[in-house]
């Protein structure tokens, strides 16, 4: 009697078994799928691109995606274009096969369409934002002449007087500057580095007393200084001091 | 009914004269001791062969769908996966059964070692024993390759280049194996072959073999320290030793039959909580970033064979493996009398101990596999957010020169990254500025672990990059200093 029991409910845990799911059961999205064919963003962004922009698009070594400002003015060209092809002499690589990168043409599509389509903020109006790429690409030396002014006015605050480093880093660096396409550091006077807490083109906290927004000449003189400072050499020593310094260690 | 059955059973008996061999053979004596509490120590044998049985059956269920054709093989597996009724479980169970299979006859094959039942008179039964071992390993090395995947095809292929590394005889082994000199068309059909036929009738013969045996001399008395095994006696000992036993149909019986039973429950409920293995990526050569593993019972050998020096190679791979089965072959003819109890064989013990140790450690150093860069880590793995947030501007681009160079994918950074070289998250504490241009330039010196980079770094990336570095230290810790500073 009692082994008859026991037969009925392996037999009715057999069925019941059979009709749910358990665990262990292969589900048709864990299928391996060819490299090539990883079409989604998500994967896609956190094999290639998080190493350098960070995990959520913001806090990597590399300009943050994941920024309001950011996202509203760049052309979409510009960023298939930069995935593509990457920025030749800084650390952005290009990532289309046609250029010796790992990816499709179509993965690049979905990479660079999907950086908007995850973050762009529905709310933003790109009124009196400067312009994402230079109106001209010269960079002449009126122009960073009239930069230093601007630079005293919105950045020597955190940057030290010369852009040798105080609150904020050194920027007047050669070996940063080097690294730093012309498009990446106007991108950084009109955004900022929100995830690091540098204000961008407009906010006027950090700035002194009384501090307008950059005009769209502003930046492009801006730009320029800094563009300029890239050839020079009195950057270096300046930057090696800051950085001993922010060790904290006195020297003897 | 009852009688109605009887009489149609005595009918084929009195014909067929089944009850008359095979009664005998059910109830031939065992010691009587082998039927008591010690008798837990012999129920290993009979599960492993009851797991081959479940084998035989789940294997006949698969062959049934499966495709050995190279270019359809994956997509029958997938088909058995998600499309057939309980085609994954079918599957499941079938590697989960096999591996266990492998652990039985490693854990009977211990037991057996470990009391010296090995000894006089079962020299042979424990020689025919090594070749059960070896066939099924054969058969999990087969089956890991009919998983058409990338851990086949680049188990296969490491497993057909070692074997060509057999002096002489080497091209022509493998021509055999693969059907060509390399993977191609017949590879698939050859292993299914192999497989499905070849090995399991050389097993089952041998397992006949090994079983009469046992029925013939018998099963050991379970060891009692003191009593040495002397061939001149034991033969008499043995005989007034049955003539005390008991059956084997009876108490031996049960014990088989409820181990086995748990361990297909075992089987069953491992099937359905963890699944099928695999297949995982495509047995593609083309595709990049593959990171085959061996299927664990081989992972030991990956171990050894990937931490070796390279002039041991081909030793570790043809002579080792060579002298390792001499070995277990010579064991009952090195030690076939004296004592059997494990208290009394220190030597037999710490074999035990050490061997199990150093498959334990192979196999997880080839599971982690820290020699292998992580390929994707450059960029996949992202900086640290911390060590990004106290970052300078130039330390932040030598971070991405970092992540560019590819030289996360072998230093890790707060432990995510490749692990062949070291985790880099103290290094500024550790070495100083010139020292780590000097490390990044021209690499390990006399020809190490590390390339040297000085060619690929241009100026303003070897700044940045040893700024990075230098900054990687914890918080308060000065920056390393010379001596001479």
């Amino acid at each position: 009697m009692g082994a008859h029991r026991w037969g009925g409910m392996v037999v009715v845990g057999l069925i019941a078994a059979a009709g749910c799911d358990p665990p262990g059961k292969p589900r048709p999205g864990d299928d391996a799928v060819r490299p090539e064919q990883v079409l989604d963003f998500g994967k896609l962004y956190a094999q290639n691109c998080s190493g350098c922009h960070g995990a959520d698009g913001r806090l990597g070594p590399a300009p943050p995606l994941n920024d309001p400002l950011f996202l509203v003015i760049v052309p979409d060209a510009e960023l298939r274009r930069t995935v593509a092809e990457g920025r030749p002499g800084t650390p952005m690589p290009p990532f289309d096969q046609a250029k010796g990168g790992p990816l499709t043409a179509e993965q690049v599509r979905v990479l660079a369409d999907g950086i908007k389509r995850r973050w762009h903020p529905a709310t933003v109006s790109p009124a009196a934002v400067p312009a994402y790429a230079a109106a001209s690409p010269a960079t002449d030396g009126e122009s960073s002449a009239r930069g230093i002014v601007v630079f005293a006015r919105a950045c020597a605050g955190c940057h030290g007087d010369h852009g040798q480093g105080s609150d904020a880093g050194a920027i007047h660096d050669p070996a940063f500057l080097t690294l730093c396409s012309d498009q990446a550091l106007r991108r950084y006077v009109i955004t900022g580095r929100p995830d690091l807490g540098m204000p961008g083109f407009s906010p006027s906290f950090g700035r002194p007393a009384g501090f307008q927004p950059l005009s769209a000449q502003e930046v492009e003189d801006l730009s320029a200084l800094l563009a300029s400072w890239r050839k020079d050499g009195t950057g270096r020593s300046a930057a090696a001091a800051g950085t001993v310094a922010r060790g904290g260690f006195p020297l003897p | 009914m009852k009688r109605w059955l009887r009489a149609v059973g005595s009918w084929f008996d009195a014909r067929l004269k089944v009850r008359e061999v095979l009664l005998p053979v059910l109830q031939h004596p065992i010691p009587r001791a082998a039927a008591g509490p010690k008798g837990w120590f012999y129920i290993f044998g009979s599960a492993s062969m009851t797991l081959l049985f479940l084998q035989i059956l789940t294997g006949i269920g698969l062959a049934l769908v499966y495709v050995p054709a190279a270019d359809q093989a994956y997509q029958s597996l997938q088909y058995l996966n998600y499309r057939q009724p309980l085609g994954w479980f079918l599957r499941s169970v079938h590697y989960w059964s096999g591996s266990l299979m492998v652990v039985m006859v490693l854990v009977h094959m211990t037991q057996v070692f470990l009391h010296g039942a090995y000894k006089y008179p079962r020299e042979l039964t424990w020689v025919l024993g090594v070749f059960l071992l070896l066939l099924t390993l054969g058969l999990a090395f087969s089956g890991q390759v009919l998983r058409w995947d990338a851990d086949a095809y680049w188990g296969l292929g490491v497993g057909a280049s070692m074997a060509g590394r057999v002096p002489v005889l080497g091209p022509a082994v493998v021509t055999l194996l693969l059907g060509g000199p390399v993977i191609g068309g017949d590879t698939l059909s050859r292993f299914f072959a192999l497989h499905v036929f070849i090995l399991p009738g050389l097993l089952l013969t041998v397992l006949a073999a090994h079983l009469w045996l046992v029925l013939t001399r018998g099963i050991s008395t379970p060891p009692v320290p003191g009593e040495k095994v002397d061939p001149k006696t034991y033969d008499a000992a043995y005989e007034r030793e049955l003539r005390r036993g008991v059956p084997f149909l009876g108490e031996a019986l049960r014990k088989d039959a409820l181990f086995s039973a748990l361990v297909v429950i075992l089987v069953v409920v491992l099937a359905a909580v963890a699944g099928p293995k695999g297949p995982s990526g495509l047995p593609d050569p083309a595709v990049q970033g593959a990171n085959p593993r061996p299927d664990w019972p081989f992972l030991w050998t990956f171990g050894l064979l990937s931490l070796a020096p390279p002039g041991m190679e081909t030793f570790l791979m043809l002579v080792f493996p060579a002298f390792l089965v001499l070995g277990l072959l010579l064991v009952p003819f090195v030690s076939n009398r004296g004592e059997r109890a494990p208290s009394r064989r220190p030597v037999a013990v710490l074999t035990v101990l050490v061997g199990g140790v150093a498959l334990a450690v192979l196999s997880y150093a080839g599971a982690t596999a820290d020699w292998s860069p992580h390929m994707g880590a450059w960029s996949g793995a992202p900086v640290p957010e911390k060590v990004v947030a106290r970052s300078a501007p130039r330390e932040l681009a030598g971070a991405a020169v970092f992540q560019n160079k590819s030289c996360r994918d072998c230093h890790a950074l707060e432990g995510s990254g490749g692990r062949r070289g070291p985790d880099l998250s103290g290094v500024g504490a550790r070495l100083t500025r010139d020292q780590l241009i000097d490390q990044v330039s021209n690499g390990t010196p006399g020809g190490g672990n590390m390339p040297a980079y000085g060619k690929h770094v241009s100026p303003a990336e070897m700044d940045a990059l040893a700024d990075f570095l230098v900054a990687l230290r914890p918080a308060g810790r000065p920056p390393s200093r010379t001596p001479t500073q």
